[in-house]
């Protein structure tokens, strides 16, 4: 049985025990910060609170995993390439066939990375403190369209069982001889066969289970309630209110300074 | 009164030609246990998503005649409103796993939270009837690592724990195995033993013998035989159309050819009668 698509670690810490939206809230003002502010520094500069959030929330270890593998990879590849192909600029450092790479497109590269690794990077950090159902449940809430919610958390749930029985396809299809093991010619044409059950079979799937969410209540129009309850203290609500202050003091000063 | 009442209820789903149901009168007492028998294509699924509402309020179609579950009309009501007084399982006991909750107390809850109940109630009655169906001691596994039979006992909870006034149940164990539907029928067997109006869509003869109050036995859309289980379920008029007798019964009719069954005795349906039959 494959591991249900989700981040979540289970830890005690001040970030865990924070509202979801005040903790989506952080995410925001790094990502506004970092692409709004007057100072093109900054961005790179707010990688170390970032890094610094993770040990705050104990979850630094999977951290690291998560940048090691998926977002550095990504943002070392933006880099290179914006360097090589981003025009102008005057001080050349050196060129490969027609393409000049000069320290200012190498700068400007820099620093949009630097916004995509905060960006990618506090989002990691909601996603490995923050229940995916607590997260979707706070904000219903507050006003969050069930249905959305319903759609975000069912396919973080249903994605990996469709692995599970897109491998029971393959299986089946392959002791009836398809070949799925040697040119690349024909593992495309065997895809036909896998596909098709896969697909159709989870259409006839999605109307079941209409049925039975409808049957439990789901469209109904009574105001929803919440099996647990998520704490949100003045703690939560004055950092609120303090971040969004600090993203339009950011903003402001940029159209001031500009 | 009773609680169920069907009038000359026809229904022709969308874009199709010959209906599905025809001429249907059908009236549930409060508490009784009714099984519906037929061969596939009968009606029964159709049946039970009427009664729950589904048709017509959610396949559409052409329903002629009246749907009254608890005094009110379908046609006069909402899906929302009448899946309160209608709980449906049916059978896939994986696609009526909601998707949206980690833990099987959470995938309960979850019609709770749908319709409102306040938390500290929600608790109460996640418990009770976690309690009820045996499976206090997943409430905190995901609903996906369950087997089918729990799955299946999981989903019953699920509509259990909205209190509904009529449970309408279509084949809850077609996809079980042996040791997945005696779970199952244990849970309704404690349905029924607590009064529970039940409507039993099933395949397996032997166990509706056992529960059913009464049996009616569809066939192409309409009403062929009505009665109590020992009586219908075991009638020749059920021959050749494929209703699957139990192996009890055709025994016992073969062991009537040969002057080995006592002539006033009722044929048998499940092993126990067909052992006391057998050694009068």
């Amino acid at each position: 049985m494959p591991e249900r698509l989700s981040f979540y670690v289970k830890r005690e810490s001040i970030l865990h025990r924070l509202n979801p939206l005040s903790k989506l809230s952080i995410v925001f003002a790094f990502i506004f910060l970092s692409f709004l502010s007057p100072f093109r520094w900054l961005a790179p500069a707010l990688a170390i609170p970032v890094i610094t959030l993770s040990f705050v929330g104990n979850v630094q270890r999977q951290f690291l995993n998560i940048a090691l593998k998926l977002i550095l990879p990504a943002v070392l590849f933006m880099f290179v390439m914006q360097s090589i192909f981003l025009p102008g600029g005057e001080t050349v450092l050196f060129a490969i066939w027609i393409f000049d790479v000069t320290l200012e497109t190498v700068e400007k590269a820099f620093i949009t990375v630097s916004r995509i690794f905060v960006m990618i990077s506090a989002f990691a950090i909601l996603l490995l403190t923050t229940h995916p159902s607590e997260l979707m449940s706070d904000l219903t809430r507050r006003g969050l369209p069930g249905q959305f919610a319903y759609v975000i958390i069912s396919t973080l749930q249903i994605i990996p069982q469709m692995q599970a029985k897109a491998q029971t396809i393959i299986a089946a299809q392959r002791s009836r001889g398809l070949d799925t093991e040697s040119s690349f010619k024909k593992r495309v044409g065997a895809l036909v066969p896998l596909v098709g059950p896969l697909v159709f079979g989870s259409l006839v799937e999605v109307e079941e289970r209409a049925i039975a969410i409808e049957a439990r209540g789901f469209t109904s129009t009574r105001t929803k309630t919440s099996l647990y309850e998520i704490p949100d203290t003045i703690f939560d609500k004055t950092l609120r209110w303090s971040l969004v202050l600090l993203v339009i003091i950011a903003i402001v000063s940029r159209i001031w300074l500009s | 009164m009773a609680i169920v009442n069907l009038q000359n209820v026809s229904y022709k789903y969308p874009l199709t030609e010959t209906p599905v149901l025809e001429n249907i009168n059908l009236q549930i007492e409060e508490g009784e246990f009714v099984a519906v028998v037929g061969p596939n294509g009968a009606g029964k699924s159709t049946l039970c998503y009427m009664l729950a509402g589904f048709v017509p309020h959610f396949y559409k179609g052409e329903l002629t005649g009246r749907v009254e579950v608890a005094g009110v009309e379908t046609q006069d009501s909402t899906l929302n409103e009448w899946v309160l007084n209608v709980g449906l399982a049916f059978q896939n006991p994986f696609n009526q796993i909601s998707g949206a909750k980690y833990t099987v107390f959470e995938e309960i809850a979850f019609g709770l939270e749908n319709i409102g109940v306040p938390r500290s109630e929600m608790k109460e009655r996640v418990e009770r009837a976690l309690e009820m169906t045996g499976i206090g001691d997943l409430g905190n596994r995901s609903p996906y690592s369950l087997s089918g039979g729990q799955q299946q006992r999981v989903a019953l909870t699920s509509i259990l724990v909205m209190e509904p006034k009529v449970l309408v149940l279509d084949e809850p164990t077609s996809q079980m195995d042996p040791i997945g539907t005696r779970e199952v029928f244990g849970v309704i067997r404690t349905m029924a033993e607590r009064g529970m109006t039940v409507v039993l869509a099933e395949h397996k003869m032997e166990w509706i013998a056992q529960f059913a109050d009464r049996v009616i036995a569809l066939h192409e859309g309409k009403v062929l035989l009505e009665g109590k289980p020992g009586e219908v379920l075991t009638s020749d008029l059920l021959d050749g159309k494929g209703f699957g007798i139990s192996r009890y019964t055709s025994t016992a009719r073969e062991a009537q050819k040969q002057g080995l069954w006592q002539k006033d005795t009722e044929l048998p349906v499940t092993l126990d009668q067909a052992v006391e039959g057998f050694s009068k």
